[in-house]
């Protein structure tokens, strides 16, 4: 039987960028390890990881402002070492700074960067009007960026990677100092971009924000890639368990002292009622659990079966929080 | 380099700071040192008020007759005191100088001795009392000849043949040589268009300390943009980093051209100053001062780390330089010396340079050296610019 795979399969599985066995060190100080990376084109990559992980000088790497000492990357299957303008001419990136112009208007903002790219003028325009609808601004566009929020700020400094209509969009912990309005915001733009056919490389600590955009997600920490993959193969890698919380009527000392001897590895906390066990295969285990608990003379209220998130797998890679 | 070019001149014009900075307060200083240096009104008026307090210690007649002809002087009003009243009202600002004829005046100039005469003087009224001392000096001297020549005659009047006849110094004979050995002043720059010394001072210097300062803040602008991001944005573009430098030293220059260009239209508009002597000579006085500050601006950027220490670099080498080459205090002023330690200075070279266009009225030929001092600084400056800031500020790591 012969295999046909639909366009946007065939998308996802050509490589966009591919960076093998990068370094980077600042004289004793190893920024980066032997990093290799593949994203896929039209996905959005997440690297995962603490300050100083090493984020920031991927990010540089690839848009040039930082030379890698070993390795190569490609960029579309262009060399981005031999050539740095046509990689940067598909390639958008999204400082961490807000990198604006405080006293032009928006509009002169997004006519001066996305003119920088050599977009011919009435493209250009046509594309600020087009973004700024996207970003939900179109009526602030002659506005001084100083008049502007925070949040507002950001979905500028989004927009103004956008102009030339880039391929690639490399966005810098594109939330950080954000409400929560402004950040839902933020992700609408980045899926809809994403949905354009956009691929887009997203740095953040925020581990929810990994987990609700990136298709792929890597960690690192120390300057190394400790895993990369979706969700699923993360908790793969990892080894992680479904998390099995169950709410009981009352708790007292001799259902804790039953459960603590015949369920290893259960928490119980006597504040909210509720014990949690960590299980390898639920479908199995959890009718032993339950058997337990009524042995113990407890009346259970609801259970709740819930995959490993990404600050257990985070936890169980790295042996610790990513906010330590 | 032309869309960063309009880019900096948008955020220039848009910042009320930066204008008001580069044009307005320049202008205001202008016009109120062009009025203290007297640049603006007649000179003359000035040279009427000059008083002279006399005390007449001697009450001799020759003493008497130097004070009715000080007196008679046009630029003189004379007063007369005691000689503790004089120095008070001297001490309390209120004359300048007080000429003390000491008891024996006349007989001294008779004797050959030492003059008992002393001028008190404050020292705050130099220029004034700098006039004063010209004048009596001068009135002095001729009475001293005369008496001298007087003495020759009457020395030497046993050597003529016994005709009868007696030679005599006639009152006639006497003006007619002391109006010839008063010793006549005549300027010899500046006259022939009636162009005052204080106004091209006024508008060259504070032009000159002005545009320091917003060159110094043009410069600091690339640390701004270092600190807020936008240099390393403008390097993810296929923007070279070289074009981002050049672009920001023609900034820097355009608006040190308009600046100056600026400051002397309102100058010949509205303070009388005509540019139109050497329009040749000025564009390039203008051209090569643009280039020597604006490339200062930029070399201090280059040298500071943050912006607060750009700015207070800026101001230390500015007020400095500025004091040292004639900005503040005008070079004809100072000691000797310090026209010496004014060519370590940028502001000295570009005054001067006005100085020979405006008031000396010099060919441009001549002013060439001074043109290629300005230039040659601003080359040196603009290569060690190239070189820090791009190791400091856009460098590639």
């Amino acid at each position: 039987m012969e295999l046909k795979l639909t366009g946007n399969i065939t998308r996802l599985l050509e490589s966009m960028i591919e960076v093998k066995s990068v370094s980077k060190s600042y004289g004793n100080i190893v920024s980066l390890n032997d990093i290799s990376l593949n994203i896929r084109k039209g996905e959005i990559f997440g690297l995962l990881g603490p300050n100083g992980a090493g984020k920031s000088t991927i990010v540089n790497i690839l848009n040039t402002l930082v030379k890698p000492d070993s390795g190569k990357i490609y960029i579309d299957g262009v060399n981005l070492a031999t050539n740095p303008e046509s990689c940067k001419m598909i390639m958008g990136i999204v400082p961490q700074e807000i990198a604006l112009y405080e006293n032009l208007t928006a509009m002169e903002n997004l006519i001066f960067w996305g003119s920088l790219y050599k977009v011919p003028g009435s493209v250009l325009r046509e594309n600020a009007g087009r973004i700024l609808e996207l970003i939900g601004l179109s009526s602030r566009k002659d506005d001084s960026i100083k008049t502007f929020s925070g949040g507002m700020k950001r979905r500028i400094n989004i927009a103004c990677s956008l102009l030339h209509e880039p391929r690639i969009l490399v966005m810098d912990e594109p939330t950080i100092g954000v409400d929560p309005q402004n950040r839902n915001h933020i992700f609408d733009i980045i899926e809809n971009l994403n949905h354009e056919g956009i691929t887009i490389i997203y740095t953040t600590h925020y581990m929810d924000e990994a987990e609700r955009l990136c298709d792929t997600i890597a960690i690192i920490d120390h300057g190394t890639i400790r895993a990369q993959g979706t969700m699923q193969e993360l908790r793969k890698i990892s080894g992680s368990r479904v998390i099995v919380t169950i709410v009981l009527k009352h708790l007292n000392d001799k259902i804790i002292k039953y459960v603590s001897d015949n369920i290893s590895g259960s928490l119980i906390d006597n504040i909210l009622n509720t014990i949690k066990v960590e299980c390898q295969d639920v479908s199995n285990e959890i009718s032993d659990i339950i058997k337990h608990i009524q042995l113990s003379g407890a009346e259970i209220k609801s259970i709740d079966a819930q995959d490993a998130d990404l600050e257990s797998i985070f936890l169980k890679l790295t042996g610790k929080k990513l906010r330590d | 380099m032309i869309r960063l070019f309009r880019k900096d001149l948008t955020l220039f014009f848009k910042d009320q700071r930066s204008f008001i900075l580069t044009f307005l307060v320049p202008i205001i200083l202008i016009t109120v040192f062009a009025f203290a240096y007297g640049g603006i009104g007649d000179y003359s008026d000035s040279t009427d008020s000059l008083e002279l307090l006399i005390v007449d210690q001697d009450r001799s007649g020759l003493s008497e007759k130097i004070t009715a002809d000080l007196d008679a002087h046009s630029v003189l009003t004379v007063e007369t005191a005691g000689y503790d009243r004089a120095r008070d009202l001297i001490t309390s600002g209120d004359y300048p100088a007080a000429l003390v004829f000491r008891i024996g005046f006349q007989d001294s100039v008779h004797s050959d001795g030492n003059l008992p005469v002393q001028l008190l003087y404050d020292e705050e009224q130099e220029p004034e009392t700098w006039h004063l001392q010209s004048l009596i000096v001068n009135t002095l001297v001729s009475y001293i000849r005369r008496i001298e020549l007087q003495k020759y005659f009457d020395e030497f009047r046993y050597m003529l043949p016994d005709s009868g006849a007696s030679i005599a110094i006639t009152p006639d004979i006497l003006a007619d040589m002391n109006e010839s050995q008063i010793i006549e002043k005549i300027s010899i720059v500046g006259e022939k268009k009636n162009i005052k010394l204080g106004l091209i001072q006024a508008v060259a210097g504070t032009a000159i300390l002005m545009l320091l300062f917003s060159m110094a803040s043009v410069g600091t602008s690339i640390l701004e943009e270092k600190e807020n991001g936008t240099i390393n944005r403008l390097l993810y573009s296929p923007l070279n980093s070289r074009i981002i430098l050049y672009s920001k030293m023609l900034v820097a220059f355009f608006i040190a051209i308009l600046q100056l260009t600026v400051m002397f239209i309102f100058s010949w508009i509205f303070l009388g100053l005509d540019i139109t002597i050497n329009i040749k000579g000025l564009i390039l006085m203008i051209l090569s001062t643009a280039f020597a500050i604006s490339s200062l601006g930029i070399f201090l950027a280059s040298i500071a780390r943050t912006r607060q220490q750009a700015q207070n670099l800026s101001n230390l080498i500015i007020l400095v330089m500025s004091a040292i080459g004639g900005s503040m205090i005008p070079l004809f002023y100072m000691p000797q010396i310090m026209n010496k330690v004014a060519v370590f200075s940028i502001n000295y070279w570009g005054i001067q340079g006005f100085y020979d266009i405006f008031w000396r009225l010099l060919p441009v030929s001549e002013t060439y050296p001074k043109i290629l001092v300005l230039i040659g600084t601003g080359i040196i400056l603009t290569l060690l610019s190239i070189r820090l800031i791009n190791r400091n500020i856009i460098k590639l790591v």
